[in-house]
């Protein structure tokens, strides 16, 4: 039991480089320290249900990887403010494809 | 590609403990997905602040305190933090 207090009390990631992020954001003037700290918890506890996430929706249980992570990001709601950073990836044949067919509807319609 | 004088990338080592503690000890996580978790934890901080100045501005503050941050949880669709954020703020404060 003591060992969770600590987890709980105590920061994994460092307030040093979460102060330098949360500073970057516009309009930010003041962060109290424990706006913070739990800004720092905050974050752990979003990697963990990230990865979680990512796993639970793999197919392959043991194997989890970037497509695994772009499917969640893509598919559960409060994922969406990720989809710009973790686009799903296409090949290159099928997006140069996508451009072709596209440009022939352009054609057709003027 | 140009020198950023600010690092807003968290310490590599220290989100795949995170990532390991949360997952069984068999399976894996490819090097690509956590890069990529490391990436979303740093946009994760931008938009977590965005949302908590939002609220310290409601309140006309300029100064985000711990209950902005909980309430930004919120916001945000991450209600299920809420709860162990009171629980780890009160553990402060004993």
């Amino acid at each position: 039991m003591a060992e969770r207090d600590e987890n709980k009390v105590q920061s994994v990631l460092p307030l040093s480089r979460i102060r330098t992020i949360m500073k970057s954001s516009p309009d930010t003037s003041s962060i109290s320290n424990e706006a913070l700290f739990l800004t720092g918890k905050a974050t752990e506890l979003f990697v963990q249900n990230l990865a979680r996430v990512s796993m639970e929706s793999s197919t392959d249980k043991v194997n989890v990887g970037y497509t695994d992570l772009a499917n969640v990001v893509n598919s559960d709601e409060n994922l969406q403010f990720l989809q710009d950073i973790i686009p799903k990836k296409i090949k290159a044949r099928e997006y140069l494809e996508s451009l072709k067919k596209s440009e022939e509807e352009e054609e057709l319609s003027t | 590609m140009a020198e950023r004088p600010e690092d807003l990338n968290l310490p590599n080592a220290v989100v795949t403990r995170i990532i390991k503690d949360a997952i069984p000890e068999n399976v894996n996580i490819s090097k690509e997905a956590r890069l990529a978790i490391s990436k979303a934890a740093s946009v994760f901080v931008l938009y977590a602040t965005s949302c908590s100045n939002n609220f310290a501005v409601k309140s006309k503050r300029k100064t985000i305190n711990a209950q902005d941050v909980i309430n930004a949880m919120e916001d945000m669709e991450f209600e299920q933090f809420m709860e162990p954020l009171k629980k780890c703020l009160e553990g402060t404060q004993n």
